[in-house]
């Protein structure tokens, strides 16, 4: 039950190709309880707003404000899904899931209890014991959800967290992750590629300049939950979106070609 | 469904098996390469092409080693090594490990501390042998020592590489998941080094080893460095020769016994090649 707030932020990147907005002037109030998705082409800065909001990277200009208060680095009230797993390759599925709880002091006991319980969930029972080296991609995302979940954090930040799945699981953990935000409204910032997601998930979709990092147009989602991925009313405003987004990635590839010009 | 699994898991038994053929057709490969030298050896001696003072048949080799070893100076010699040895290389890796994890993690500790360590890995141990035997005279220490200069900055150097090298998603979900002062260091650096830990300790063993010959190569005491030495002023070149390869024989087998060991424990865990 927290609040995000974007105050003017800017992050440039000076790359090898000159100079790059990560994010610029960008203004965003999120909620507490909120479901905010975020959609946009590659490298339109997704990333980089969701790494600013952990508080990985400072912003170049402006602030974020958690329930009104400044942030300055990371803290254990946001936790981050991040694009690659980042699952430790010396402990096994389990321990990774309850890393967490055993930096939190929490006796081993609970700790083992609530693992299992999110095995479960995550249809993963059989593979507690398993190297991370050894399953799949997908299977690799869906510990990274077990350890953000057991975590419980207040606002969870999600990158492309399901773009490795099959449809099925992947149906199964929007279901899941629903039930969670629904239970306990956390504030939840989720970014993927995929459209339909973003808003057979969200409260509000956010769809980004391909460059500049900026917001070019937002979508409230006032659909009755749940929501599944093949609603008619989903697919109407998804498709709506995506017109949007293809007319914004034309835009920016035609604004290329002139600069060659 | 069940029968299959079981159908699959006799292959995969196979070829697990097949991996271990392979393995032994290459230690019988080895073997025979070594029999092969040996028997080669032993036609160039009864050629006897070269006196034999400066040439040794392969028996009176074997024959200096076995009554070496009846005779209880070789065990000796060895004992003296392996303590000098373990005791310098422990008090090095007691040193260098975490040393290392802080140069990794310390910016200004890594300009100051760390560019002295580059600075003197440049020296070779044995020359901080003179300056040892002033300060400590001619006693262990002095052999402890040259040992520890030659081994320290390696393993420290190694793992502070290694910390460098830990991908920043480690580090960043270390944060976040509340992993914070000496929890970070025990339970997200230290692991997260093992690989470059591992590399480093290998390292720091064999400039430990080469150092120690060398120390006592110079300074002599006892030990199977001296026990080289005394084989040249008795020109007893059988000794000579059986004292070497009790010195390779040693490296090897601690390499096989020690760091195969730990390699094939990161093997296991990150997978193929202790990278993500
Ligand atoms: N460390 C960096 N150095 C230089 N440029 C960077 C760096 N990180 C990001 N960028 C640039 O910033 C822009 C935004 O990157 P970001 O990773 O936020 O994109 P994204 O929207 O997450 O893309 P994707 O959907 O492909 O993950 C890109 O153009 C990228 O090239
Ligand atoms: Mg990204």
């Amino acid at each position: 039950m927290t609040s995000v707030e974007l105050k003017n932020v800017s992050r440039v990147y000076l790359g090898q190709s000159g100079p790059v907005y990560g994010l610029s002037a960008f203004d965003l109030r999120i909620k507490e309880g909120e479901f905010v998705c975020i959609v946009g082409p590659s490298g339109c800065g997704k990333t980089t707003l969701l790494n600013i909001v952990a508080g990985f990277e400072p912003p170049d200009l402006g602030d974020v404000l958690i329930d009104g208060e400044k942030i300055t680095g990371p803290g254990t009230n946001r936790f981050v899904m991040f694009q690659e797993h980042a699952l430790f390759p010396w402990l096994n599925v389990s321990q990774n899931i309850m890393f967490g709880l055993k930096m939190a002091g929490i006796q081993k006991r609970e700790r083992k209890e609530r693992t299992a319980a999110l095995l479960r969930t995550v249809n993963l029972s059989d593979f507690s014991t398993a190297w991370i080296h050894e399953l799949s991609g997908g299977m690799k995302q869906r510990v990274a959800l077990a350890r953000a979940l057991i975590m419980d954090p207040e606002i969870l930040l999600m990158d492309e967290p399901f773009a490795a799945l099959d449809s099925q699981t992947r149906d199964m953990l929007h279901e899941e992750v629903e039930l969670v935000w629904q239970r306990t409204k956390k504030t939840i910032l989720f970014v993927t590629h995929n459209v339909r997601e973003a808003v057979r998930l969200g409260t509000r979709v956010i769809l980004m300049t391909a460059k500049g990092g900026k917001i070019l147009r937002e979508y409230p989602i006032d659909l009755p939950r749940n929501r599944f991925l093949e609603d008619v009313e989903v697919v109407k405003i998804a498709s709506q979106i995506r017109d949007d987004l293809r007319q914004e990635v034309l835009r920016a590839s035609m604004e290329e070609g002139y600069h060659v010009d | 469904m069940s029968i299959e699994l079981e159908e699959q898991s006799d292959i995969a038994k196979v070829r697990f098996l097949a991996q271990g053929y392979h393995a032994w057709r290459g230690r019988a490969a080895r073997l025979g390469f070594f029999i092969l030298l040996i028997a080669l050896w032993q036609i160039a001696a009864s050629l006897e092409i070269w006196n034999e003072v400066i040439f040794p048949h392969p028996k009176e080799v074997a024959d200096a080693i076995v009554l070496g070893m009846r005779d209880g100076t070789l065990p000796l010699a060895i004992e003296a090594s392996m303590k000098r040895l373990c005791m310098g290389y422990g008090i090095s890796l007691l040193i260098g490990i975490p040393l290392g994890l802080l140069l990794g993690r310390k910016r200004l500790l890594d300009d100051t501390v760390g560019s002295l360590a580059v600075g003197l890995q440049a020296l070779p141990s044995i020359c901080w042998l003179p300056m040892a035997v002033l300060w400590f005279g001619l006693s262990e220490t002095a052999m402890q020592f040259v040992i520890i200069m030659g081994s320290l900055m390696s393993i420290t150097l190694s793992v502070r590489d290694g910390v460098k090298t830990i991908p920043t998603l480690y580090l960043r979900a270390a944060g976040i998941l509340g992993a914070t002062g000496w929890r970070f260091y025990w339970y997200v650096l230290l692991p997260a080094s093992l690989p470059a830990i591992i590399t480093g300790a290998k390292l720091g063993w064999s400039f430990a080893w080469r150092s120690l010959m060398a120390a006592e190569l110079l300074y002599v005491t006892s030990g199977i460095g001296s026990t080289l030495m005394m084989g040249r002023e008795l020109h007893d070149m059988a000794l000579v020769v059986a004292a070497m390869i009790l010195i390779i024989t040693i490296g090897l087998l601690t390499d096989r016994l020690i760091f195969r060991f730990g390699e094939s424990f990161i093997h296991r865990r990150w997978g193929f090649d202790g990278r993500d």
